[in-house]
């Protein structure tokens, strides 16, 4: 069952910590030639940048005083050239850094959805679905600044402060210490709005995944909302939602601009303090020419620090998506192949069950000591009550989850053993969920076999009846379908998934209440159509319906934990067991 | 403009915060003029000194202290003036996208089903958040921005006029030449950030349905082919994130060297103008104080720029959705259901086509009050347009349906709907409780209700799940089987006590012993209402007052269980089917219960 739903902040696993930021250096780290090269460029650019304003001077105060005109016109050039180099390192290190930046959530973004692909079904029955999105695109948009331009100009801000300071404490040491003396007020600052910020920040993440997730839901769900007239109370909801994400940015946003303020301020303290502390307390010591100097290094002492607040504040909001994004990064892959599993060979279908446990949370045994054995190309009928465990044997089967205990053989080999992907494509299952994807209707059925020729398609179509009513769409198999399948009544969409699934060429076929909608005339023909196709092939089969049961090879009664019976339908009928129960109740 | 516009039209309500937010940004701006000239007062009078008749240098001590009071005061207010007006705008920021969001939602919520056929989930997603923050952004900091620019610019030429008209000449006589290159880039990056904005709903769309569709992946195991698919749409993105930085990157260098123009010509024509002695060096040095206001301006024009185009971008998609008008609406004087309510329906020669296919033909039957109908046909025959249409999700052209002998269309839409309930064939269940699923349809549903609704629903399972009705269930509940879906949906339909209530295929998943409990319990309801029961099994309708039976787009057959056996139509050939009375010879009982 799920943990979470639209309205209740998730937990967060872990807080960021040093393991996080080690992670999101592994992304930085393939870039680092990259990033140094704009490092150095940097480097180059703001050195270059002090030719400027040492010229002026000259000019200003040398030049014109002797009215040298040519030494003007020479150093004019001069700085121009200046310039133009200057804009040229910086247009290069954009260019560099556009690509690192970009690249960096490309990464990151790939590896959160392969691994989302690893994940189990629990992963995604667990949490309402607008959570898991926000976090593939939002959120790793919102962290790729911070990882590129961010670290450069924070490694730029460090250097310009160190070499500034040691200026400073060269040209005087007592001033300096005035200039320096704003540090600790600062640090006292962000340690007391620090908390606040995180956990503001914070906040955000997690009302903005919430109002998210209510959002999905509301637009996948809204035909239930209107039949069932909500509009007005998922409305308040929603404004619910939409109100607490205002409420925390305003939060982030009363923190956040504190720091950003107090450091103008602080810088001007401290200037102030060296006009009157340098004139009044320190002279004749001090000569003016130092409080000049010492003026305009304190401002560019804390012009660098300024920016470093703005990157600590981007620092804070994008940690708390990193430690989201690496959340989900960390999540376990419980169903994965084993470190020497082997490929399955082309498998005929046997299929064994042997002294299967199992079940999906510790508390709750779903099926005790179940052993079964099907021949190849034998067809098996599940039936029992619902929720007795007829879908988890067959979820089983696929390893969609893995035992407590016992073993699943197929042609011997036992699956936990195999690769996924060798035993589930081997296997066509087709879910009571007929999901359809945005599409063609070609790009649907294709999906089972994405090298299928016009002929296959044709072919399979025409074995489930799918081709009879594409036939009558205007666009026939190039029809566009959307997520819904609106165009496609239930009974329509299961035929289209039977499609997809018998062109997968399944060598065992699992049908889980596959055709419960479709009607009883359509689905004889369905089956006689697919007889042919199924000869030789294993299939298990979920239904209600006792035509479809009837006719197959072997019929097992799933209940309490366990096969209550199994045989044919005269032998079951004959029993006068749970089966006849079922089949009597059924005609009368 | 039209989106400035429609921004402007939208943000009532926090208009005075996001003036007063200008206001307070364009005071910080302005201020930051004082503070120079603060210090160099203590530089001329303290430090440098001024000289007396006597022509001693004299230091004028008393300056000191005030006047370096005064710029922490000056810079105390400024900081103030800043942190409000970032506040501020914020605030209306903030203001706006929650308005605009739940008159978004709002909308959307009453959009007709082709609305959704339109427009993809992600999509929507995309306008909703990424696109609304745009806006948030223009609003707290765009327009804001580029105010304080302007200001700047126009006031730093100003003064530069009045200071000295000659060589101001010098300074601005390249800001023609930015606009052009501005303008022109403007242009030339707009249809960027439209793709850049479209490939982002693309990832959005992708990466949602690949989460929706999880089970479908793993059991064709195409995580792979997903992957590549999802890597192509990644690429994309990735590559016109590049290509709109580049292009920026082209104009950046003339953009930025003729912003940097001002500090060459204070140089340049500067120092000729003091040779020439056209200035003086009192001039000049205020000369360099006002280059800033002049060039920062233009430095940041270009990064405005862009996320002008990014907000044009956003706001035409967003605009699009709230533009959007249903086509099935409330009659402003629509009918309300009363307690008079009958509820007779009629379909009277109804003809329906979707998409250009015909999906119903000339179908007319009736179902009294009270009644319980069945509808059995092919798949694809149109039972779910019936319904449909009967609810008013789609209208008919051609022929009518009456609702006690008035036409659908005249009802309140509302009312119309809040007399139904209905399990639909494709359950949509949401992430909340079983209670909260149950008692979706209303506030009034008490614990009881919900109870009682699940009950008869056959709702039994409850006491298995580890919380009882407080156990979250997933979206789509697929936590839950197909079966216990289905009964969920069923309780759901049956808590709002309908006056008509249509079950869409809903026990197809349900085991047959369970079936009949609860055809059982729908024949003991408390409370009047008329039963639509759409199903393929005979067993689900043969006890119906009427059957009707729908196949190639028109009503073949209608009448009751035996009537209809008598008849030997498709019907019949059905109940052979499924009862399979030839096989084991084991005629089924058919007598009316």
């Amino acid at each position: 069952m799920a943990r979470n739903k639209f309205d209740i902040d998730e937990k967060l696993e872990s807080e960021f910590s040093f393991k996080h930021f080690k992670k999101a250096m592994k992304y930085v780290r393939s870039y680092k030639w990259k990033m140094l090269l704009s490092l150095v460029l940097s480097i180059f650019a703001s050195v270059v940048s002090l030719i400027g304003p040492m010229i002026t001077e000259h000019v200003l105060d040398v030049s014109v005083i002797n009215k040298n005109m040519t030494e003007v016109v020479v150093l004019s050039l001069v700085y121009i050239a200046s310039i133009l180099t200057m804009i040229f390192l910086v247009t290069l290190r954009s260019r560099i850094m556009t690509k690192v930046g970009q690249g960096i959530i490309f990464d990151m973004r790939q590896d959160l959805y392969d691994h989302l692909q690893k994940l189990p079904f629990s992963y995604y029955d667990d949490r309402p679905h607008g959570k898991i999105l926000v976090r593939v695109v939002q959120y790793i948009n919102n962290v790729s600044d911070m990882l590129s331009n961010g670290i450069i100009t924070f490694v730029m801000e460090i250097l310009n402060l160190f070499f500034i300071g040691i200026f400073m404490f060269i040209l005087d040491a007592r001033l300096a210490w005035f200039v320096v003396a704003g540090l600790p007020v600062l640090t006292v600052i962000i340690f007391v709005i620090k908390p606040q910020q995180r956990r503001a920040w914070q906040d955000i993440s997690n009302k903005n995944s919430n109002m998210n997730a209510y959002l999905h839901e509301s637009i996948n769900g809204v035909k239930i909302t209107q039949i069932f007239t909500r509009q007005e109370k998922n409305y308040q909801i929603f404004a619910t939602q939409c109100n607490n994400v205002r409420k925390a940015w305003m939060r982030a946003v009363y923190t956040g601009n504190i720091l950003g303020v107090s450091v103008p301020m602080i810088s001007r303290i401290v200037t102030s303090m060296i006009y009157i502390g340098g004139i009044l307390w320190l002279t004749p010591a001090v000569t003016f020419g130092t409080i000049m100097g010492m003026t305009s290094y304190a401002q560019r002492f804390w012009q660098p620090i300024s920016s470093l607040a703005n990157i600590y504040n981007n620092f804070i909001n994008t940690i708390a998506y990193l430690e989201r994004i690496f959340e989900t990064l960390d999540e376990p892959v419980r169903i994965a192949d084993a470190p020497d599993a082997v490929e399955l060979p082309e498998i005929k279908g046997d299929v064994e069950f042997r002294n299967v446990v199992f079940s999906y949370d510790e508390s709750k045994i779903i099926l005790n000591d179940v052993s079964f054995k099907v021949k190849a190309g034998e067809s098996v009928a599940l039936v029992g009550p619902t929720g007795a465990g007829k879908s988890t044997i067959v979820n089983l089967l696929s390893r969609f989850y893995d035992l407590n205990s016992g073993q699943i053989l197929v042609d011997g080999y036992d699956i936990s053993k195999v690769t996924l992907h060798s035993l589930r494509s081997q296997m066509g299952i087709m879910l009571q969920d007929s999901f359809i994807f945005s599409g063609t209707v070609d790009y649907n059925i294709r999906y089972g076999k994405q090298d299928a020729t016009e002929e296959e398609i044709i072919a399979a179509s025409d074995a489930v009846h799918v081709s009879e009513f594409v036939k009558e769409m205007k666009d026939g198999y190039q029809t566009e379908l959307n997520e819904r399948g609106s165009r496609l009544s239930q009974g329509q969409k299961q035929l289209l998934s039977f499609a997809r699934t018998l062109i997968s060429n399944p060598k065992i076929l699992v049908l889980d209440e596959a055709t419960s909608s479709i009607d009883t005339k359509t689905e004889v023909y369905v089956q006689e159509g697919i007889a042919k196709l199924l000869e030789g092939r294993t299939s298990f089969i979920i239904a209600h319906r006792l035509s479809t049961i009837r006719g197959c090879d072997k019929i097992m009664y799933i209940d309490n934990q366990n096969i209550v019976e199994a045989g044919t339908h005269q032998e079951l009928m004959a029993k006068k067991g749970a089966y006849y129960a079922l089949y009597t109740a059924r005609s009368h | 403009m039209l989106q400035i516009k429609w921004v402007w039209k939208n943000l009532k309500g926090m208009r005075a915060q996001f003036i007063t937010g200008i206001a307070l940004s364009l005071v910080y701006a302005l201020m930051s003029i004082i503070n120079p000239h603060l210090s160099s007062l203590i530089v001329d009078n303290v430090i440098v000194g001024t000289v007396n008749e006597a022509g001693e240098t004299v230091r004028n001590m008393d300056y000191l202290v005030p006047v370096a009071l005064s710029m922490i005061g000056v810079t105390f207010a400024m900081q103030v003036a800043n942190y409000f007006g970032i506040v501020l705008s914020d605030t209306a920021g903030q203001g706006f996208i929650y308005n605009m969001r739940k008159r978004l939602y709002q909308n959307m919520q009453n959009q007709e089903m082709s609305f959704f056929d339109l427009y993809r989930t992600g999509d929507l997603m995309t306008r909703l958040t990424g696109d609304l923050d745009m806006v948030r952004h223009a609003i707290a900091y765009i327009f804001r921005q580029l105010l304080v620019c302007v200001v700047l610019f126009l006031s730093g030429s100003i003064a530069a006029f009045v200071i000295n008209p000659r060589f101001a000449v010098c300074l601005v006589i390249v800001t023609p030449i930015i606009f052009l290159l501005s303008s022109t880039y403007f242009k030339k990056i707009r249809p960027c950030y439209v793709q850049v904005r479209n490939s982002l709903s693309d990832l959005n769309t992708c990466a949602q349905e690949n989460i929706e569709g999880n089970r479908v992946i793993k059991a064709f195991a195409s995580e792979k082919f997903e992957n590549d698919q999802f890597r192509a749409k990644n690429k994309a993105f990735y590559d016109i994130n590049l290509e709109t930085n580049l292009v920026w990157l082209k104009f950046y260098p003339y953009i930025e060297f003729f912003a940097q123009y001002m500090s060459i010509a204070i140089l340049f024509a500067g120092g000729i103008f003091l040779i020439k002695g056209w200035m003086t060096a009192g001039e000049l040095s205020a000369f360099s104080m006002l280059t800033w206001t002049i060039s920062d301006p233009l430095r940041t024009l270009g990064v405005l720029l862009n996320d002008f185009q990014r907000f044009f971008a956003s706001t035409d998609k967003i605009m699009e959705v709230y533009y959007q008008c249903p086509t099935i609406q409330n009659k402003d004087d629509g009918l309300i259901l009363d307690k008079d309510f009958e509820g007779h329906i009629r379909f009277e020669d109804v003809t329906f086509r979707f998409k250009g296919e015909t999906v119903l033909e000339n179908v007319t039957f009736d179902i009294e009050p009270g009644q319980t109908v069945a509808i059995m046909g092919e798949t694809g025959s149109g039972k779910t347009t019936l319904i449909n249409l009967l609810e008013r999700f789609y209208d008919v052209k051609e022929g009518r349906i009456t609702m006690d002998g008035i036409n659908v269309k005249r009802w309140n839409l509302q009312s119309l709907r809040s007399k139904f309930g209905v399990a639909t064939q494709d359950i949509f269940l949401f992430s909340d409780t079983v209670e909260g699923n149950i008692a979706y349809g209303g506030d009034f549903i008490s614990m009881e209700q919900v109870k009682k609704s699940s009950e008869t629903a056959q709702v039994d399972f409850i006491g298995r799940l580890p919380n009882g009705y407080d156990t979250i269930i997933g979206e789509r509940g697929v936590g839950l089987s197909g079966g216990q879906r289905q009964r969920i949906a069923l309780a759901r339909a049956l808590a709002i006590k309908p006056r008509i209530l249509v079950l869409d295929d809903t026990t197809s998943a349900v085991d047959m012993e369970t079936e009949e409990l609860i055809q059982r319990g729908l024949n003991s309801l408390d409370f009047p209402c008329t039963k639509i029961i759409i199903a393929q099994r005979i067993s689900s309708v043969k006890n119906a007052d009427k059957i009707i039976v729908l196949r190639n787009k028109h009503v073949e057959e209608i009448g009751t269980h035996s009537e209809l056996l008598a008849n030997k139509g498709y019907y019949y050939e059905i109940n052979c089917i499924q009862n399979g009375s030839d096989e084991d010879g084991e005629e089924a009982d058919y007598g009316q219960k």
